[in-house]
């Protein structure tokens, strides 16, 4: 069973039987974490690095920037019985257009977003799939833990 | 290389654009023109006024009662929306079928044109520019010669890719390195057959470098900066990916700032549902 992840938003579950999907990772980043042992697994999709570009957008839909949604994954994966140490966190996307420098790199500032939050936090990153021009989609099995990626005219692979 | 003039004799093989769309076009940019002009020319072609009520009668409009006639969604609607939705119901045809050669499944080329569409248009508005039929369609068609090119992007993409991940090409410029003609040239060309508007004609063909237009650099500008954005935002984006160039005077041409840039792409979220609603047409 598919559990679709949108643009700006996110879904934690402990449904073994659920593979969770965010298709078409441009400038934006996915966030997958799993829990093995309370086999709980997140996905998070957003958009931008920070939610001071506009509050009330956070406060509507915290899953658009890194710095609200980060947390929002982290703690509806520890209300499931996830535990931080245990946690197998990736990273994908943050893809830019050629040339696109500073800041207007929407894509390296959503990663760096990322890892200051996880730097700060001490989470450890286990892997990561992000830059370049390409485009990702990301799949989640609750089950095993087991994530793929695909880049669109590459294939899939398992990270 | 492949040979151009067969490449463009394809052409002829796209389901020709409904009359119906350039007839809305020109009523909608005509300041004179009455919404019983318009009704009148939607009302002739059936296939267009069935998708037209079918799509004003989905949830996403809210409307208070079922609509059945034109003129009724002129009214609740207004002029501007209907035109775009008659725009809408008139591309489909091509743009909604697979493109192997892109990596894209059915519906997603449509997806992306769509959404390209709707945020040029606010984009447009934003500008105070006019003629936003004109910013809308282009953006929407932008992309026609790519369901040529699809065919020889396919034969061809191991030598196309080489040249984006090991040279620093972009996809349009490495298809036309590959193949000969890219996919916005042939775009221009197709809405040229199609009888458009120099400007429509200028927009599509300069779609990635719209600092080389010449009477329509702004609307260029514009639809560039809504494909940038859709193509970052990754919906119904192909194996081109984001192989683009980024052009920062654009982007400045444009007076967006930074932040300006961030808040539209965080404008984003509400398209994406304005786009399921209208991907049904």
């Amino acid at each position: 069973m598919n559990l679709i992840v949108g643009v700006s938003d996110m879904k934690v579950t402990n449904n073994i039987k659920a593979t969770l999907v965010t298709y078409s990772l441009g400038s934006c980043i996915g966030i997958s974490i799993y829990d093995s042992v309370a086999r709980v697994g997140g996905l998070l999709h957003y958009m931008l690095p920070e939610s001071n570009l506009d509050l009330e957008k956070a406060k509507k839909n915290p899953y658009m920037f890194a710095d609200t949604g980060i947390p929002a994954l982290f703690k509806a994966a520890y209300k499931l019985g996830a535990k931080k140490q245990r946690l197998k966190v990736i990273i994908i996307g943050g893809s830019q257009i050629l040339d696109q420098k500073e800041f207007f790199n929407i894509g390296k500032r959503n990663e760096t977003a990322a890892r200051k939050i996880f730097y700060k936090n001490n989470v450890i990153i286990s892997d990561k799939d992000v830059g370049g021009v390409v485009n990702r989609t990301v799949k989640l099995a609750v089950n095993n833990g087991d994530t793929w990626i695909k880049v669109s005219g590459k294939g899939e692979r398992k990270i | 290389m492949s040979d151009i003039k067969s490449i463009i004799k394809k052409i002829d093989h796209l389901t020709p654009i409904p009359q119906v769309a350039s007839k809305v076009m020109s009523i909608a940019e005509d300041p004179k023109s009455s919404m019983y002009d318009l009704s009148k020319v939607i009302i002739y072609d059936t296939a267009v006024t069935a998708n037209l009520l079918k799509v004003l009668n989905s949830a996403y409009f809210g409307l208070p009662e079922k609509v059945d006639s034109v003129h009724q969604a002129i009214v609740y609607l207004g002029m501007a929306q209907v035109v775009d939705l008659v725009l809408l119901s008139a591309s489909g045809e091509n743009l909604q079928k697979a493109q192997e050669g892109y990596d894209l499944e059915a519906g997603e080329l449509w997806k992306y044109s769509v959404s390209s569409a709707l945020l040029a248009r606010e984009l447009a508005e934003k500008k105070g520019v006019k003629e936003t039929h004109l910013i809308f369609t282009a953006a929407l068609l932008k992309d026609i010669g790519k369901v040529i090119l699809n065919q020889y992007v396919k034969d061809s993409f191991d030598k196309i890719n080489a040249l984006v991940t090991k040279q620093n090409f972009t996809f349009r410029e490495a298809e036309k390195e590959v193949i000969g003609i890219d996919h916005a040239e042939l775009g221009g060309m197709v809405a040229e057959n199609w009888k458009f508007s120099p400007k429509m004609v200028e927009i599509i063909r300069h779609h990635h470098r719209p600092q080389e237009a010449s009477i329509s650099e702004f609307e260029s500008a514009i639809v560039y900066m809504a494909d940038t954005i859709c193509m970052m935002m990754g919906i119904g984006v192909g194996s081109d990916g984001l192989a683009y160039r980024f052009h920062r005077e654009v982007v400045e041409s444009l007076e967006l700032t930074e932040s300006e840039f961030q808040k539209i792409i965080a404008g984003f979220v509400e398209k994406v549902k304005q786009l399921e609603a209208m991907m049904n047409i």
